[in-house]
């Protein structure tokens, strides 16, 4: 493997090597749907667009919503974080350079998750 | 040592063209193409900085009512409707132009991607109208 390969004919952190590309093909047909579902579900069947916090907490008590959420978070952070290591990745860094590159971006995304899980279970305990 | 990493499906840079994030916007021999590379690019990390602040302002659901109904009020305000605006403009722009992306990277309609990009950028333009209307109509 060399820095000669285009970023996201790489393979992504974690895929077994997959090429990013793939991933991002992959992640971002499961966002099409999972952004539509969150969007809907959050935001378009909400007469105000948005919740009051009674209801947001109302909402949360449905395991479904919670775990489309869960499953959105985890998926577009991979997709996010993917793209923005090809981006980084454009800029001609070292090899070297690249492979912190990328070990930084997989600790910013699995804090953004466990940040992510961490904070539905605090809104849904506060509540209960 | 520094690599010659190179983007897959862009166009052909002309010989000037500058590197990295600053060359994004050298319009020399700048194609539809180029130009479709830098929306996505821009939309995506656009994005991004949506996700986090999201994640930050959803922080606010743990110091209870008081802090969120707050937020709510502010953010159901018209400058900030303007915001949801733009964003519903990027996630459109991106999600269907992704769909081109990924069809012409497996090898699918290569030979139509650019009527897919006038597309995705016509529809994506077409419903961001609609969904203003729908967010500003709301506010009455």
């Amino acid at each position: 493997m060399t820095t000669d390969q285009p970023a996201l004919e790489r393979p992504a952190a974690g895929s077994r090597g997959i090429p990013a590309f793939v991933v991002q093909v992959v992640t971002g047909v499961a966002l099409l749907v999972l952004l539509a579902l969150h969007m809907v579900a959050q935001h378009f069947i909400v007469p105000t667009g948005l919740r009051f916090y009674d209801d947001v907490i109302a909402w949360l008590g449905n395991p479904v919503v919670v775990a489309v959420e869960v499953a959105f978070l985890g998926t577009v952070t991979y997709h996010a974080l993917l793209g923005v290591r090809a981006i980084l990745f454009d800029f001609g860094f070292s090899e070297r350079t690249e492979r912190r590159i990328t070990n930084v971006l997989v600790v910013v995304g699995i804090v953004t998750v466990v940040y992510g899980v961490a904070l539905l279970a605090a809104i849904i305990n506060a509540a209960s | 040592m520094a690599s010659t990493t190179v983007e897959p499906r862009r166009p052909e840079p002309g010989p000037a063209r500058r590197r990295g994030f600053v060359g994004w916007f050298d319009p020399r021999g700048r194609r539809l193409g180029g130009y479709a590379f830098i929306l996505n690019r821009l939309s995506g990390i656009g994005l991004v900085v949506y996700l986090y602040m999201h994640l930050v302002i959803l922080s606010l659901l743990v110091q209870g009512p008081g802090a969120w109904d707050a937020f709510v009020e502010i953010a159901l305000s018209p400058p900030v409707l303007v915001f949801d605006v733009v964003l519903l403009a990027g996630m459109l722009f991106h999600g269907l132009n992704g769909i081109r992306v990924g069809l012409v990277g497996m090898g699918l309609v290569v030979s139509r991607q650019r009527a897919l990009f006038i597309a995705a950028f016509v529809v994506a333009g077409l419903v961001t109208l609609v969904g203003a209307l729908r967010i500003f109509g709301g506010e009455g």
